[in-house]
């Protein structure tokens, strides 16, 4: 039998509808009051630090978690006070919490740069003397060496960062919401995935009325085992290293790594099994053939192609036995990888762009067809902005930014600065848009824009590669104002309190971290993702800092033609193979970002995908499933950091206490 | 064009595999290898969104 042929739009909103359990609502109300103004910073502060400890000890914040525990705290409140909670309140306390306890992290790379600048990659590479001031202060700084935010050594970066922050706000802002205006109001795209954002709400609103229903349950379920999972993986190697000078860790965090138990059959080949098996719940939510393709391709390359193929025609040279998983993927990656992942990432462009210019062209056909356009009047009460406005904001915020930069590099280029400011950013931005109304996510996207851009503006200092660039994307944030308008959430009401709780965020972020850092060196024994993960990572920015000086770098070396040429045109042919036997596009991005990947880093999200797929679909039935499934994860994640929350607890108390001899 | 748009592909992936094989991986062909490919993957992404409304427009003639 023939098979019939789906197009990639028709393919990825079928997916969509599997989690769109209702319909929007079109009457508008504030979310804002008082109350979720106080219970968003109650819970999102109290969990801000559990999640910053817990992205060092694990490498997942865990900040999922905060949000869920604020809206049920809020839910069971408002049913023992006998009243209920609005849908519109509940989505702002979603996003208030999140934004809340992920304040934190938004300073962390202050941590990595004091880090950076006194490794030895970064002596070694000569660039340690050259990071600008405006980045982190000298590495033999008081402010660095006594791990100390609050410090006057650091006024000049949190300075630039505060001022980059506010200029962001206005930006961002005032740029997805011209664009949700056109692509929303005035072409009418679906949005496809931005119900199951809106679900979440919704699903806990109607636990305030007088039946509890089976979400109460599923969340208990989740949190039940993201707490048993969390004390497990996170609570005991935490809690010992309060006690010991080296912590117990039941499941090696990050991974067991097996790439020398195999190198003997497979060399070159790497096998790191990831132990967070908190990612079998990516596996739940991923589409299925995603995640099996996926697994497919990276067993293919660690086992056949890696071993067989490439090293065997001396492509991979480097490798020798004993290494583990990070130097043999370090290795892989200067000799092959650097540049076949490039080629892979152009044909993700490429196979974007495929995509998304004939659905323009279909527009403007349909719109002829039909003899209409959409609106571009918005629906009553919904708390717009006028357009006008939003534009002098958007300039604003945009000019201020380039002047900054341009402070920052004054010997770089404006015509780059301008030109990615003014004539890059909105039409990346519209295609993304585009793409997130039809197909919920982004296809477009130019890789290595930054690398290109350097070499073309013949630039050489150092600095640029730690200034931002005015490249930027607002199609992605046009979703959220699809969500606020499908929870019957105001605009006007969302945008205050964002700016309401923003500056006590900037304080509070800063203050913790501060308090973090002094509890032990990060990267250290306490934080053992951060031990395992830093070094390499330095080694790797070194290597990209310094990838074009002197036109001879190990990085410029790694990169070449034929190889990126292989990637690129590899990709694209499995695309096009995929296309004429008419088999499903999600293959192409499961068997490409699969290639070149570790296997053992997907086996738990393949458990998760398989579990659900054959075990709990056939259980609970296809609907009820992802019914559960956004739940469940919530729930899990509220587990996990609330077992984060307290292990943090306890090691700061510890460390506050000072011991004395007698 | 359907037709087309699978014979281009399917030209683009054997001169890709020739260039592979027989010419040493040499980036030049390799990349008229993509070039022949992005045409047809193209060509394929405009059939498949313009086909329904060329066959709407039928229907109203």
């Amino acid at each position: 039998m023939a098979r019939e042929r789906v197009s990639q739009a028709d393919e990825w909103q079928a997916w969509a509808q599997r989690y769109d359990i209702e319909g929007g609502i079109r009457t508008f109300e504030s979310g804002l009051t008082i109350k979720v103004f106080v219970g968003a910073l109650f819970v999102g502060l109290l969990m801000m630090p559990g999640s910053i400890y817990l992205s060092y000890v694990s490498g997942e914040s865990g900040a999922g978690a905060a949000p869920w525990v604020a809206v049920i705290l809020f839910t069971e409140l408002a049913r023992r006070s006998f009243t209920t909670a609005r849908r519109q309140e509940l989505y702002m306390l979603l996003g208030l919490t999140g934004a809340a306890v992920g304040s934190g992290l938004q300073y962390r790379n202050f941590i990595w740069y004091a880090y950076f600048i006194n490794t030895p990659q970064a002596a070694s590479y000569e660039i340690a003397d050259k990071i600008p001031e405006w980045i982190v202060p000298a590495g033999d700084s008081v402010g660095v060496l006594t791990r100390s935010l609050i410090h006057p050594d650091w006024f000049l970066p949190i300075g630039i960062y505060l001022i980059g922050k506010l200029l962001g706000t206005l930006r961002f802002v005032s740029g997805q919401y011209i664009l949700f205006r056109l692509t929303a109001d005035l072409e009418r795209l679906p949005y496809p995935m931005a119900p199951i954002s809106a679900q979440g709400a919704t699903a806990l609103a109607e636990t305030t009325g007088k039946e509890e229903t089976w979400r109460w349950r599923v969340f208990s379920i989740g949190s039940m085992a993201g707490l048993i999972w969390g004390f497990l993986y996170i609570g005991v190697p935490s809690l010992t290293g309060v006690m010991m000078s080296q912590p117990i860790q039941i499941l090696k965090i990050p991974w067991i790594d097996f790439t020398q138990s195999i190198e003997g059959f497979a060399p070159t080949g790497v096998f790191a099994f990831r132990t967070d098996f908190g990612q079998m719940l990516f596996g739940f939510v991923l589409p299925f053939p995603i995640v099996v393709t996926e697994f497919i391709a990276a067993m293919a390359t660690q086992f056949i192609l890696n071993p067989q193929i490439l090293y065997r025609y001396e492509i991979l040279h480097q490798w020798s036995p004993g290494l583990d998983v990070r130097g043999v993927e370090l290795f892989n990656r200067l000799d092959f990888w650097q540049s076949g992942g490039m080629g892979k990432s152009f044909s993700f462009a490429v196979v974007g762009m495929a995509a998304s210019v004939p659905m323009l062209f279909k527009m403007r056909r349909a719109q002829k067809a039909a003899g209409e356009r959409g609106s571009f009047a918005p629906p009553p009460n919904r708390g717009d902005f006028p357009i006008w406005l939003m534009g002098l904001m958007w300039l604003i915020g945009m000019g201020g930014f380039v002047w900054l930069i341009h402070w920052m590099v004054p010997n770089f280029p404006l015509s780059f600065l301008l030109g990615y400011a003014f004539l890059y950013t909105p039409i990346n931005s519209y295609i993304t848009a585009r793409t997130f109304g039809v197909l919920g996510r982004d296809l477009f996207e130019i890789p290595y824009l930054h690398e290109i851009t350097f070499i073309l503006s013949r630039y050489e200092e150092i600095d640029i590669w730690f200034a931002p660039l005015p490249d930027e994307d607002y199609g992605r944030g046009t979703q959220s104002w699809r969500v606020l308008e499908l929870t019957g959430t105001t605009f006007t009401s969302n945008l205050a309190g964002t700016l309401l709780i923003m500056p006590i965020l900037l304080v509070s972020g800063i203050v913790v971290l501060h308090f973090i850092w002094k509890i032990a060196p990060i990267p250290s024994a306490q934080y053992p993702f951060a031990q395992m993960m830093w070094p390499i990572n330095a080694t790797n920015e070194c290597l990209w800092k310094t990838s074009l000086r002197d036109g001879n770098s190990q990085m410029l070396q790694a990169i070449r033609g034929d190889y990126i040429a292989a990637g690129f045109t590899g990709s694209l042919a499995i695309y096009g193979m995929l296309w004429v036997f008419k088999l499903p596009s999600m293959w192409f991005y499961g068997i490409v970002g699969g290639i070149g990947a570790d296997p053992g880093s997907i086996v738990t999200r393949l458990l998760g995908a398989v579990i659900g797929r054959f075990y709990m679909i056939k259980r609970f039935g296809m609907r009820r499933w992802y019914m559960y499934n956004p739940v469940l994860a919530a729930g899990f994640a509220c587990g996990v950091g609330l077992i984060g929350m307290g292990t943090v607890a306890i090691a700061l108390v510890s460390k506050a206490v000072i011991v004395k001899p007698f | 064009m359907e037709k087309l748009a699978s014979l281009i592909i399917i030209i683009g992936t054997f001169l890709w595999l020739f260039s592979i094989f027989a010419l040493e991986g040499r980036w030049q062909w390799q990349m008229f290898s993509a070039l022949v490919l992005t045409v047809g993957i193209f060509c394929a992404h405009f059939w498949e969104e313009l086909r329904d409304t060329e066959d709407s427009g039928e229907e109203k003639d």
